[in-house]
């Protein structure tokens, strides 16, 4: 039995060696943390007490061609409790007679944002600047509430300008997935629609950083001294083509009307005036907590106020587009300035359908000219079956039709530019007749463009033929002052030779100062202009009115390009608004003085 | 009494007092950035109780040591009358009954029953005519033990209730028992840790019945291991159903610390950030960032450690490691120099309780213990656990001084 008993010298040797173990062990611990993981686990040190905090830039300025202001910042108030610092029985009491939120669901929002008891959970946000005051003045009353200041967009709302403004809103998951840029992260501001999307990359700036050294408990303990904070950049602010009094005139000339849309273009350059899509939207609720049921009202509007008109609302062009058949026919050999076609005696009978012209008492035998003051279905007609389907598709989609315009704004729609490739898809070979051609030769069936692109095609007519890419930013300018001028870009040309333009436009100049134009009541003695009347069969309802004009038309400075849906004839609603456009641009130009004498003196 | 002082080890003694000093000053950093100045007064009184511990010390050098040993049983049953009242009329604190509290002061009888236990072991196993590998020697001299070590283990408090095992595997270790034995009472323990895999624990009993057979070690012993570890294997499952809540976790974090890093983990991963990035020459007193930001928990008591590595480094560390390992030397020299078997026994025992405080305290800290609220001897914040180990210095150092007697 005891053959296995130790010795006392044995026994203390053996306590010696358990020893030098349990040390070893504890060594090896330490060496394994302070030398081996020493690098890592300082760095998770370092990471534990300094918070990372982003400081936000101030994101750009947008300012009309003369440097009024459109989109800029405000500050937005937010008020906030200190889960720790409040007081039971004072703090909510009160808060909630200052915010007139009754206290559960104050207590609701406090819970919700609560990240650590030593943070403040926001309770509202955009309190009125007089509540900040209070806040500011009685602070005794309100224990452990603070509030925090934001920049928020504000958008110049009078100006009807949304269609191209857009609005912010916080980054949702969509456009994480949409954007590799680091500094998007969920909650932060991104542009959402319009300018604020395109160019939010510039708008926006760089964001800085602030190193905060904090408690395990969350406590602020003050900006961390051995890492400066790195500053944040502003966003560079633009200045836009649009002019904000022909914008406001516009927008003014829109607001009888149920919808519609104005889009007026410099045919010179291509740069964008104006452009106003009705009904409108205040971007500015975008900037705020946007509250559910005003959403939903949003949306659910049947007027769609959303949706961007100019650049995504799908028209027949009507009678507006009858100069790209005329012209193609000119160009094609198949008419010529003074040929004629059979007359018109209010229609014409085509298989066994009788097509009729917007005139019932006929408008007899015209030229081409004479076809487009008058804007004679019968004439166009017969120059459609000529061209057929193909041969008017072609001249369309060289006229900018089916395609975007490549406007510096996202998501514009190509619209519709029908061929036979289409209708054999459509309606299957040899199911289709040519009679489609007489259609798309009026600017209607298939044929579906967005006032923008009829607006463009006009200044192509305006300046020659040659077409400027639309554009709506006029100069870049970043945070410390660099400039950059965007200079026009041609887009292409017209598919019409000189002679064909001249046609077209003295067409124009008819259907304003003809004897039996359209738009005879748009004649002044001021300035001359042109323009074309359209009226859109709307299956749906009442026409929708077209009308695009230029001014003055020996050297076509403007374009204006409007429709009013649901409205009735060209002649009849758009033609006087677009006039008021127009006249509104001439006056700031000739400067008011001289009209108001020249009236006066038409007067007496 | 009149003692001659010269004749003392002092070498023990100063380690000791250089241990409790660095605590004070590690409580001192602990707290340096406490809101409440309440809270930073704990170093102060840190000193306090160092002064009574001194006192306490003082006064167990210059008793003899034979009074510990004629009023072992004494103290013993004192002490089991504590550990029964503390569970009555004790003063709760985090859900457990541990603590009398007399106004300002808590007083944990747990502490006193280690000295008592320790006296009462090493009485019996010092006089008893029992042969040393004897089943009968074992079976009586276990429960004097298992007594205390349910009552705490009751309040409850399993790191302080294994104190106790530990104390009593040294004494049977120190008294002539082989460590072979030790093994093999110990092994159903293993058998405990294997039984949660069938195969696993095939293998284990079949490499234990072989080891058995080789030995041949007596009809009785044999039959013990056996059953134990027969009976240990079955009850693995319903013993984990019967631990509560927060043991399971603490066992479940100590194994894997990463997965609640917020909850149970939070401790030893805090612990071993502060440890580590102190990295060989520390941070300096009072510029421990976990120390001084409360990432480090309970950093004046169970933790004071890791201010220690975060602070001061490897250096500081060894530093520490250094003093211990002279009290444990010097413990072990004189336990076996002592003549008296009461003597060397007290001594290894105190220094078992010392040395087992210290390697869980420190291990839990470095991330391979559990948690286990074991506050490291001399350092951490404490009272009774201050009074309580310098009470052990006092025997180790009396018996030193009267080595000789029997």
């Amino acid at each position: 039995m005891d053959r296995f008993k130790l010795t006392l010298a044995g026994r203390e040797k053996l306590s010696y060696v358990t020893l030098a173990a349990v040390f070893l062990v504890l060594f090896g611990g330490l060496v394994r943390l302070q030398i081996v993981s020493h690098a890592e686990l300082a760095v998770q040190s370092e990471n534990n007490r300094i918070r990372v905090q982003p400081v936000f830039p101030r994101r750009g300025v947008v300012t009309d061609r003369e440097g009024r202001v459109i989109i800029e910042n405000r500050p937005s108030y937010t008020v906030s409790v200190v889960p720790a610092e409040e007081i039971a029985g004072v703090t909510l009491p009160e808060l909630s007679l200052l915010l007139g939120l009754d206290t559960t669901e104050i207590r609701r929002r406090i819970c919700k944002n609560t990240v650590s008891r030593y943070q403040p959970a926001s309770v509202k946000r955009d309190i009125p600047f007089e509540m900040v005051a209070i806040l500011e003045e009685q602070s005794d009353r309100f224990p452990g509430v603070t509030y925090h200041m934001e920049q928020v967009r504000r958008f110049n709302h009078d100006l009807g300008g949304e269609s191209f403004t857009g609005y912010v809103g916080e980054v949702s998951e969509e456009d994480m997935k949409r954007t590799d840029q680091v500094e998007y992260y969920l909650g932060s501001t991104i542009g959402k629609k319009g300018l604020e999307k395109q160019y939010d990359f510039l708008l926006r700036g760089r964001e800085g950083t602030a190193y905060i050294e904090v408690s395990a408990a969350g406590h602020i303990l003050g900006p961390y001294q051995e890492k400066p904070p790195v500053p944040s950049i502003p966003g560079a602010n633009l200045m836009l083509t649009i002019d904000n009094d022909l914008q406001t005139a516009c927008t003014q000339a829109l607001d009888t009307f149920c919808c519609g849309a104005v889009v007026a273009i410099d045919p010179r350059n291509g740069e964008l005036l104006a452009m106003t899509s009705w009904p409108g939207f205040d971007a500015n609720i975008f900037s705020s907590v946007i509250p559910e049921d005003l959403w939903e009202e949003i949306r659910s509007d049947s007027t769609h106020p959303l949706l961007n008109r100019p650049l995504n609302g799908l028209y027949p062009p009507a009678s507006t587009t009858k100069l790209v058949a005329i012209g193609g026919g000119l160009e094609e050999g198949i008419i010529t300035p003074n040929s004629v076609f059979k007359p018109c005696l209010g229609g014409m009978q085509f298989g066994n359908r009788y097509f009729r012209c917007w005139q019932s008492r006929g408008h007899g035998t015209t030229t081409a000219a004479h076809a487009i003051e008058q804007s004679c279905d019968v004439y166009l007609y017969q120059l459609g079956l000529k061209l057929g389907v193909d041969g008017l598709s072609k001249y369309y989609g060289l006229c900018g039709f089916g395609s975007i315009t490549e406007l510096d704004l996202p998501n514009e729609s190509p619209g519709l530019n029908p061929n036979s490739e289409y209708y054999d898809k459509r309606y299957g070979v040899n199911q289709w007749t040519r009679a489609l051609a007489m259609n798309n030769s009026i600017g209607q069936g298939e044929l579906l463009a967005t006032p923008l692109q009829v607006a463009q095609f006009f200044c192509g007519l305006a300046n020659d033929g040659v077409v400027y890419q639309p554009h709506i930013v006029k100069k870049i300018i970043q945070p410390f002052g660099e400039e950059t001028v965007l200079a026009p870009k041609v887009s292409f040309r017209l598919p019409f030779s000189e002679e064909t333009l001249d046609v077209l436009m003295e067409g124009l100049r008819l259907v304003v100062e003809g004897e039996h134009g359209t738009a005879r009541h748009l004649r002044n003695d001021l300035y001359s202009i042109g323009g074309k009347t359209g009226t859109a069969e709307n299956p749906h309802g009442e026409n929708h009115s077209w009308f695009v004009g230029m001014a003055p038309l020996d050297r076509p400075e403007i374009v204006v390009c409007a429709i009013i849906e649901n409205a009735g004839h060209g002649s009849d609603v758009a033609a006087p608004m677009v006039g008021q456009v127009i006249r509104a641009y001439m006056e700031k130009k000739l400067g008011l003085n001289q009209i108001a004498a020249t009236e006066t003196e038409a007067g007496e | 009494m009149i003692l001659n002082y010269s004749s003392l080890d002092w070498k023990l003694i100063g380690a000791a007092l250089g241990l409790s000093l660095i605590g004070v000053m590690l409580i001192m950093s602990a707290q340096h950035h406490a809101d409440s100045i309440y809270k930073q007064e704990y170093y102060l009184r840190q000193l306090l109780w160092l002064a009574f511990a001194l006192i306490a010390f003082a006064t167990v050098v210059h008793l003899p040591l034979k009074l510990f040993d004629f009023s072992a049983y004494l103290l013993y049953g004192l002490a089991i009358v504590l550990l029964l009242l503390v569970l009555v009329v004790g003063t709760p604190r985090m859900g457990a009954y541990r603590w009398f509290s007399f106004g300002p002061i808590n007083f944990s009888p747990s502490d006193f029953a280690k000295i008592a236990v320790l006296c009462a072991v090493a009485r019996f196993l010092a006089y008893t005519k029992l042969p040393v590998v004897n089943i009968r020697r074992l079976a009586i001299s276990a429960p004097i033990v298992l007594l205390p070590a349910m009552l705490i283990l009751k309040q409850p408090d399993l790191g302080t209730s294994l104190v106790f095992f530990v104390m009593l595997f040294a004494l049977w270790f120190w008294s002539g028992l082989s460590p072979t034995y030790l093994i093999l009472i110990l092994s159903p323990m293993v058998s405990l840790i294997t039984a949660s895999h069938w195969l696993a624990w095939s293998i284990y009993i079949g490499v234990l019945l072989a080891f058995l057979f080789y030995l041949r070690l007596g009809m009785l012993f044999g039959i013990y291991t056996v059953v134990a570890n027969l009976a240990f294997g079955a009850i693995t499952p319903f013993l984990w159903g019967r631990l509560a809540d927060y043991q399971k976790l603490r066992i479940l974090t100590f194994l894997d610390p990463g997965r609640d890093p917020r909850g149970a983990g939070y401790q030893i991963i805090q612990s071993k950030i502060a440890i580590g990035s102190g990295g060989i020459f520390g941070k300096g007193l009072f510029h421990g960032s976990q120390t001084r930001l409360d990432f480090l928990p309970e950093r004046h008591t169970d933790f004071i450690f890791s201010v220690l590595g975060e602070e001061f480094g490897l250096i500081g560390a060894m530093v520490v490691l250094f003093l211990f390992a002279v009290i444990f030397y010097r413990a072990v020299r004189i336990a076996a120099r002592c003549r008296s078997r009461f003597a060397s026994l007290i001594v290894m025992g105190a220094a078992s309780i010392i040395m087992f405080q210290f390697l869980v305290n420190i291990g839990m800290t470095l991330g391979f213990m559990p948690v286990t609220g074991l506050p490291l001897p001399f350092v951490s914040y404490g009272g009774t656990s201050m009074v309580l180990f310098w009470s052990l210095i006092g025997l180790i150092v009396s018996a030193d001084y009267r080595w000789q007697d029997y």
